[in-house]
């Protein structure tokens, strides 16, 4: 006899050895608050989506923008911000539509693809907003070297090459850990998910 | 959701709650996590119940989500109560039903039913719950073909077990 009929006929036995919860017993646990992947996700994407707008917002004070003015930024700046605002409503606008379709009505695959893609558009947000941040450093870092009053002495002197490219290996190592922490928190955050994922993938219709 | 809907909601979870114990006790393994789990495919269950067509049975609706839960949107509570591990005492069956040998082979494949990654597990609980292979990949979201050639290769994965 095939091992698992003799199993699926046990199976049917063992039903009335599975505990019973009463009626009145399952309707304090709808109250209750779920505490699922997805709802994890929501709240730390809904915190990263926020950082980038709190770095926008708080981080430009008057100071900031007589600095930047200093060194004959503002006018880029501003218009950097524009479309930074843009692309930043753009990404919150995609991840609400991504988060709306997850659904547990679907099946185990998509309701998998569907959880990996939502939280793929805020990897993508983090991506654009390290990119970004990387290069206005990169551009201040070049326009403070050129105009501001703190480099008047040097700047005769200064070694063009060997200070740009000091400014940008040390933009680019913090940049590369800040996205290597990530990752690997985003990977740690998502282990299970992706292995099962992976698994039904094989499989897949 | 008006009170008639949730009478009826409860009503139906407590007729056909014996799929998320099953459930349950297949993802878990003590009973803490056993009722932590059973409370989020409840939840699940219930924030789903919208969608819940009433064309559809409700136990092959509950199915769906239920695995869902339990293989995608479950996270392991951190909480660490000491418990007794169900291990094989969850599916022991009455020993006098079964001769000795039939009892212990049936000990060995729900233990190794249990080692099994959590694709495999939904795969044979699907199986063993008597759906066909159309229904088990309809929930799983995967071919019907390779629902097929998987869970032949979970049974000879546990007659291996048996007969080494």
């Amino acid at each position: 006899m095939d091992e698992l009929e003799l199993l699926k006929k046990d199976w049917k036995k063992q039903e009335k050895n599975l505990p019973h919860i009463e009626a009145q017993e399952i309707y304090p646990i709808l109250l209750k608050k779920s505490s699922s992947i997805v709802k994890w996700i929501f709240f730390i994407s809904l915190g990263e989506l926020a950082l980038g707008v709190f770095l926008n917002v708080f981080l430009a004070d008057s100071e900031y923008w007589k600095t930047v003015e200093d060194i004959h930024l503002k006018n880029g700046f501003i218009v950097f911000y524009i479309v930074s605002y843009a692309i930043t409503l753009f990404f919150i606008y995609k991840f609400y539509k991504r988060y709306k379709a997850i659904s547990t009505t679907d099946s185990a695959y998509l309701l998998m693809k569907n959880i990996l893609k939502t939280r793929k558009i805020v990897k993508y947000y983090i991506f654009y907003v390290l990119a970004s941040s990387a290069i206005t450093a990169f551009v201040t870092f070049i326009f403070t070297l050129l105009y501001s009053s703190d480099f008047d002495n040097i700047r005769e002197d200064m070694n063009w090459p060997k200070a740009i490219g000091f400014g940008l290996l040390v933009i680019i190592i913090f940049v590369v850990v800040l996205w290597l922490i990530y990752s690997l928190l985003y990977g740690i955050l998502l282990k299970k998910l992706h292995r099962n994922y992976k698994e039904l993938k094989r499989l897949e219709l | 959701m008006s009170q008639k809907t949730e009478h009826t909601f409860v009503a139906l979870l407590e007729k056909h709650q014996n799929i998320v114990h099953k459930i349950c006790r297949l993802y878990t393994n003590d009973q803490a996590a056993h009722n932590d789990l059973f409370q989020e495919i409840t939840i699940q269950l219930w924030k789903a119940y919208p969608k819940f067509r009433g064309d559809a049975k409700f136990s092959t609706w509950m199915y769906r989500v239920a695995l869902n839960t339990a293989i995608t949107l479950y996270r392991k509570s951190k909480r660490k109560i000491k418990t007794q591990e169900f291990e094989n005492v969850a599916f022991k069956i009455k020993a006098e039903e079964y001769d000795d040998t039939t009892e212990k082979q049936l000990s060995v494949m729900y233990a190794a039913i249990k080692e099994l990654n959590d694709i495999d597990k939904a795969l044979v609980f699907l199986y063993l719950e008597d759906k066909n292979y159309s229904e088990i990949s309809d929930t799983l979201g995967i071919s019907e073909v390779n629902a097929r050639v998987k869970m032949n290769r979970i049974k000879k994965k546990l007659r291996s077990i048996l007969n080494p």
